[in-house]
């Protein structure tokens, strides 16, 4: 339809600008026979005038002489009014010109622009995530191949969208389905393991040390199952917390106890600070807990025999401040950037049992933000590692599901 | 006095043996079931000498402990019951709260803290 309108246009163009040459050509030639008339007029007063002087028949030459000046005067008023038309024709052409050009154009970013304007708003749209966005094709040929393009490259995003989601899922219910399917085994060789170990008397120092090998290493296996279990909820966006108003002084001191037997085996010294009066939080006890128990637990393998290992709390404005310390090695910079991902573990190589699983900390910072909370690390090489858990002080709301997962978080 | 008697149901034996084997130790007389169907056979068959607390996997083939233990519920039967699950998803997400489920525990199992559940079951 706008084609039909443009080429509509374009033949109004033509046709006027060919009238507008045809009208001034006539005009000059006007122009040309009204000089040569006017000049042979000059020539006949000329002559007339020169009868006149030589006294020949002088009425006669005078009447010759007016008759001129009159047939001049009526040439020139002849003149006048063709250039008058002339240029009215001229200026009608133009405006007309103009006018069309104008509405040409606006016609053609009128076609433009509601189109486009709709590839804006659905490009907005499938930014903000609804790849349902399409635009209705239509309107120049441009803006149409545009739109088709547009809706063709939305098509595709949502075919892929729809396979990461699958996989997604597929992976979800894969750690699922493992972490249930081993733990029936994993039951079986604890359990047995630990039937074993209550006849201890029967056993020899060596028969007893391979079970403790065992055992240590079933509890391993279960941590990480557990851990594995926790992120793939995280990542399906199941990880539920449910908070209620809790004072952090005996989470602090159930988690410190807790430590207490593993700490006391490698001379390791316990501290616990927590400040009087601190007002309550609003947290799921049993996943706090847990982040506790994973800082202490790292504060603990990390840090050599005879280190100390405190943990304090404090009000920080509107937040309470949770803070792990111990004077062990420390991280160097690059290491401390990764800690919160997963898998990354400390060098190991200063102590000789780290039983952690490299998830616990990815875990915590999820466990935390969840709780509407942030978690740092800060370390110096040599010196000692600090890890902050800050968590809204007072209690409000209702029970959390972590947002689902976004690319900036993964 | 009477030792206390316990209904175990798992479908693997593995798993029956260790528990059966533990909880002998501790001094308890024990039954198994290798699925639903068994649990409630088992409970009907011993009407005289009844198990007094009923120890049951969650998931099973045939039928469930959370459906046996619904079956027997519906019978009239309100013998004490513990849910064994693999991990809490299975009992946090659909826990039916009208089955009067006595605990729930958890695998790899922590036998101090089934013992004392059962105790706990028993003595009440």
């Amino acid at each position: 339809m706008a084609n039909r309108l443009t080429i509509g246009f374009a033949i109004a163009f033509a046709v006027l600008t060919g009238l507008a040459v045809i009208g001034v050509g006539r005009f000059l030639q006007q122009r040309q026979d009204f000089e040569d008339a006017v000049a042979r007029s000059y020539q006949t007063e000329i002559a007339a005038r020169t009868r006149f002087a030589q006294g020949e028949d002088r009425a006669a030459a005078r009447e010759a002489i007016l008759a001129q000046e009159q047939r001049r005067q009526s040439l020139r008023d002849d003149i006048d009014d063709e250039t008058r038309d002339t240029a009215l024709l001229v200026g009608a052409g133009l405006i007309a010109g103009l006018t069309g050009a104008a509405l040409l154009f606006s016609g053609l970013i009128a076609s433009m622009r509601r189109p486009l304007e709709e590839l804006v708003e659905a490009s907005q749209r499938l930014a903000s995530g609804d790849l349902d966005a399409r635009v209705k094709v239509g309107g120049l040929s441009e803006t149409a191949t545009l739109g088709s393009a547009f809706n063709e490259m939305a098509s595709e995003l949502q075919r892929r969208a729809g396979e990461r989601d699958q996989l997604d899922r597929m992976k979800d219910e894969f750690v699922l389905t493992a972490s249930h399917e081993l733990r029936s085994p994993l039951t079986s060789v604890q359990g047995f393991a630990e039937l074993l170990m209550l006849e201890r008397e029967k056993l020899s120092t060596k028969q007893a040390e391979t079970v403790e090998v065992i055992l240590d290493n079933t509890r391993h296996l279960v941590r990480l199952l557990n851990d594995l279990l926790d992120l793939a909820r995280s990542d399906a966006g199941r990880l539920v917390i449910k908070p209620v108003p809790t004072e952090l002084a005996p989470l602090v001191d159930d988690a410190v106890r807790t430590m207490r037997s593993q700490t006391e085996a490698r001379q390791q010294s316990l501290s616990q600070e927590v400040e009087t009066g601190l007002p309550l939080v609003e947290v799921d006890r049993d996943r706090i807990r847990q982040v506790l128990v994973n800082l202490l637990t790292n504060a603990h393998e990390y840090s050599p025999q005879g280190a100390s290992i405190g943990v304090t709390a404090v009000l920080r404005g509107a937040e309470v401040e949770i803070s792990v310390s111990d004077d062990g090695p420390g991280m160097p910079e690059d290491q401390l950037e990764h800690i919160f991902d997963r898998f990354t573990r400390g060098d190991a190589g200063l102590t000789q049992h780290v039983g952690g699983t490299g998830l616990g900390l990815a875990i915590s910072k999820s466990l935390v933000e969840l709780h509407g909370g942030t978690i740092a690390a800060e370390a110096v090489l040599g010196q000692g590692s600090t890890f902050r858990v800050r968590l809204p002080a007072g209690a409000t709301g209702d029970p959390v599901t972590e947002p689902a997962r976004t690319e900036a978080s993964r | 006095m009477m030792s206390t008697k316990v209904l175990i149901a798992d479908d693997s034996e593995t798993i029956l043996l260790l528990l059966r084997t533990r909880l002998e130790m501790e001094g308890y007389e024990v039954v198994t079931a290798t699925d639903g169907v068994e649990v409630v056979e088992a409970v009907g068959r011993e009407a005289e000498s009844a198990p007094d607390v009923l120890l049951l996997d969650a998931m099973m083939p045939r039928k469930s402990g959370i459906d046996a233990l619904r079956e027997l519920r519906a019978a009239g039967v309100d013998t004490p019951a513990l849910i064994v699950s693999a991990h809490q998803d299975e009992t946090d997400a659909g826990a039916p709260t009208d089955l009067d489920i006595g605990g729930y525990v958890t695998k790899p199992i922590d036998f101090d803290l089934l013992f004392s559940s059962i105790t706990r079951l028993t003595e009440s």
